[in-house]
């Protein structure tokens, strides 16, 4: 059995300032599987295979590659060990042509006396891309002229050209659409038959156990278990990761009920040049209406153009009562709220505490009386009540958001929305990159918010998630509405691929 | 059991953050009053003694860099407010001949004016404001130079006569109280910090930040127009030198005050109030002491160095996933 180990995780431990990060961490990995690392966030994968991958430095503890131990300094090093790295945002560097991203730190092989020769260069790339079946892109281009999904496959061909022995996928599949995913798949199979590994960290349990052949599971820190992909299933993965029973439900549970007559927000011919074309449709009281289709199909520019941040847009966005729509502080006033998928950017003020995130669309009714002076007092209670009903995990509210895991900022977004008590409600992509229990609370939020008559639009990439919550589904490809499917317990994910692709 | 543990360590961890920004936060004092302390020490008590002439240095300091602090919290940067004292004050001792708040309303729509320049090309035309203010640096001194070119532009005599340290402390005083009140209590300061840690997440929660933006800059050259009449009281007249070299002295005074470069949530109002008394205590003790011009850059240049070191934010901002 042994000589089928490839790699050794034995003891390794690391702290980032006080905060234990890992925690005398062992397992092994083998030859030729894919191995998926799985956990919630904070549980510490990202920084297991960071440091595998020389991104961070090591504490104490050792990886035995092969047999012999390797220290990574930094990613070039790590690709000269034969590890390397697909990282969940963007991992090539802009202004640089694809065949430079590609060669990053490996350009020794196209020098001569000291002078590059970037013609062979871009052919090796062109040939690399050939091979990998990537004819679109070519490697003399600016990797800026590629969009987010090519881009990634740039850093999929990076990643793998040298067969590496061990390649980290890390979080990719959540950014991609379906067929990037199927690309990506595809070169996991690939790595694997060649007798190679791959180290997968997803959230997506269903993915985690239709591609891994084994899984082990981290929680806080801690290593839990190794197991075969093959005799486990989905409740007992979310068992283990959580270290209790997920209870409850998860996506809405009732069908059949009659959506509301009363239409709250009209959207008529709105076209934002070059994005989207002519979208039109009505929201009702009480709906959750979903909006679905490749990340490039113009959904995520229905939000913003909902929420009066689009540039140049046409059409016409009105309320019930008549009111057009045409900049953000008229949205927020008229009770709209929005939640970016760009969280970190759009959505909150990373370098700012949890109470300025809370209370800063609401600063207008947190004042003295009638004045137009703010009352700090007031503001720290906004805060203090919203944050905690979001059970946002947090010492104070003073804490910066920065300090925060992408779940705990997606419940700051949201506890600043409820408590401006917004009627109509924008989320894109709401649950990206979160963990299980913390999706479980978005979904049952949106329920109760449901309930209590408020409006919602979801706009999501992962269509198991609209099948379960939406009222009704919109399906965007190109810019277009291509088409609508209403809530029933038949719809699946096939009829919805249909009218994207 | 490994989640209260969790817990812990995440409390010891913000707490050793929280004083760490406590220990940024006091020391600026804390060097304000060391630096008095040991100059006093230095000059034999001279300073204490002379105080109100090591003063009259500071209340156009502090007033001009009130309006470079808005600035700077929402992330940009003015390096004009030096042209725009020197041309402030051409007007104000130019119409002190007809009257006295003509002149001063005079000095402040001049100010307010080249600050809607700047705010025009940094909001509407998208140039960074550095390169903008420095353009308009130049511009207005080569217009201040012209005016001045046969003879400095003299005030009338009523204007010399407002001057007295009482006055001055009153003006300085109620501008800085003006200031505190907005930026503290109202949400212009909440939403100026919103824009300096983020700009694009401020907008998406409702702040008009292009709005705000160029109206910061119309309001910071506003405030050193008025600055420049608290200037002009005390010199009387305009040389092609007035103003000069301001903006390095505001941003040195912002800097020593703790001020964060970038801006953002870290920025407190205090910031520049102690920065240019230190600035002021710094520059006047080296003076008594009998330090050279050139020294004096130095050892200026040094202490500010260690100040950005230590108020720089290179906190790298880890989230554990």
């Amino acid at each position: 059995m042994s000589e089928d180990i490839r790699l050794q995780v034995s003891h390794i431990s690391k702290t980032f300032g006080i905060t234990k990060a890992l925690k005398d961490v062992s397992f092994n990995i083998n030859k030729g599987e894919v191995h998926a690392l799985i956990g919630e966030n904070g549980s510490g994968k990202s920084t297991l295979t960071n440091m595998l991958t020389g991104i961070y430095p090591m504490e104490s503890g050792t990886f035995t590659l092969d047999g012999v131990q390797i220290h990574p300094k930094n990613q070039v090093d790590a690709n000269n060990l034969g590890v390397s790295i697909i990282v969940q945002e963007l991992g090539t560097l802009s202004g640089l042509t694809v065949a430079e991203n590609i060669f990053l730190g490996h350009e020794d092989r196209f020098m001569k006396f000291g002078f590059r020769n970037t013609h062979a260069m871009n052919a090796e790339a062109d040939r690399l891309l050939q091979r990998y079946g990537f004819n679109n892109i070519k490697a003399s281009n600016m990797v800026d002229d590629y969009n987010f999904e090519d881009r990634k496959l740039v850093e999929i061909v990076k990643a793998t050209y040298f067969n590496p022995k061990i390649v980290v996928i890390d979080e990719t599949t959540t950014a991609l659409s379906q067929e990037g995913r199927e690309v990506l798949y595809k070169q996991m199979e690939a790595i694997r038959a060649a007798g190679n590994t791959v180290i997968f960290i997803s959230h997506d349990l269903p993915e985690v156990i239709a591609k891994s052949q084994t899984i082990t599971i981290l929680r806080d820190g801690v290593y839990i278990d190794t197991i075969k992909s093959a005799d486990v299933t989905e409740d007992q993965l979310k068992k283990l990761m959580v270290g209790r029973e997920v209870t409850g439900d998860y996506y809405r549970s009732d069908y059949g009920e009659k959506i509301s007559e009363e239409v709250v927000l009209s959207v008529r011919h709105v076209t934002v040049p070059g994005i989207i074309e002519d979208v039109s449709f009505d929201l009702h009281k009480g709906e959750i209406l979903g909006f679905g289709g490749l990340s490039e199909s113009g959904m995520h520019e229905v939000g913003k153009a909902i929420f009066g941040a689009s540039y140049d847009r046409e059409g016409e966005v009105k309320l019930q009562d008549g009111t057009a729509i045409n900049d953000i502080p008229t949205a927020i006033k008229h009770s709209v709220a929005y939640t970016s998928k760009d969280r970190d950017n759009e959505s909150v003020v990373i370098n700012q505490s949890i109470r300025d995130n809370v209370a800063l669309p609401s600063l207008d009714r947190l004042t003295y009386g009638s004045s137009r002076f703010l009352s700090w007092p007031r503001i720290k209670e906004f805060a203090q009540k919203f944050a905690h009903e979001m059970s946002v995990k947090m010492v104070n509210t003073d804490q910066f958001v920065s300090e925060l895991s992408g779940g705990n900022k997606q419940k700051v977004v949201l506890a600043r929305w409820i408590g401006r008590g917004s009627d109509i409600v924008v989320l894109d992509s709401p649950t990206r990159g979160i963990d299980i229990k913390v999706k479980q609370d978005i979904y049952q939020l949106m329920n109760r918010m449901r309930q209590e008559g408020k409006s919602i639009i979801m706009i999501s990439e992962e269509l198991m998630e609209l099948i379960g919550m939406c009222d009704r589904i919109i399906i965007m490809k190109d810019g277009k509405i291509s088409g609508e499917a209403p809530r029933s317990r038949e719809l699946d994910e096939n009829s919805l691929i249909s009218m994207m692709v | 059991m490994s989640e209260t543990a969790i817990d812990v360590n995440k409390e010891q961890q913000l707490k050793s953050l929280q004083k760490m920004r406590l220990v940024r936060a006091l020391l600026p004092i804390v060097g304000l009053v060391l630096v008095f302390i040991l100059f006093n020490f230095l000059t034999n008590g001279r300073m204490i003694s002379h105080l109100h002439l090591a003063m009259s240095q500071v209340y156009v300091t502090m007033i001009a860099s009130m309006g470079v602090f808005f600035i700077m919290t929402m992330g940009g940067l003015d390096f004009s407010q030096g042209s725009i004292l020197g041309l402030s004050a051409i007007v104000v001792c130019a119409l002190s001949h007809y009257s006295i708040p003509l002149a001063v309303a005079g000095g402040i729509l001049t100010g307010a004016c080249i600050g809607a320049i700047n705010g025009y090309f940094y909001v509407n035309r998208k140039i960074k404001s550095f390169i903008v203010t420095i353009c308009t640096m130049f511009l207005f001194r080569g217009l201040i130079k012209y005016l001045t070119t046969n003879s400095p532009v003299a005030g009338s005599v009523d204007l010399l006569d407002i001057d007295s340290t009482f006055f001055k402390v009153c003006c300085t005083a109620v501008v800085v109280f003006i200031g505190f009140i907005c930026f503290t209590f109202t949400r212009f300061g909440t939403h100026l910090r919103a824009i300096g840690a983020g700009e694009k997440a401020a907008m998406f929660s409702g702040i008009r930040t292009d709005r705000l933006k160029f109206w910061v800059y119309v309001l910071a050259g506003a405030i050193t127009g008025f600055a420049a009449f608290i200037s002009a009281i005390k010199v009387g007249s305009v040389t092609s030198s007035g103003g000069n070299q301001l903006e390095t002295q505001i941003l040195i005074a912002l800097v020593l005050g703790g001020m964060p470069i970038s801006g953002g949530a870290m920025a407190r109002f205090e910031n520049f109030v102690v920065g240019s008394l230190l600035f002021v205590v710094l520059n006047s003790g080296l003076t008594m002491i009998g330090f050279t011009t050139q020294m004096m850059q130095l050892i200026e240049g040094v202490v500010f160095l260690l100040f950005v070191a230590i108020f720089a934010d290179r906190q790298a901002i880890h989230v554990i996933k």
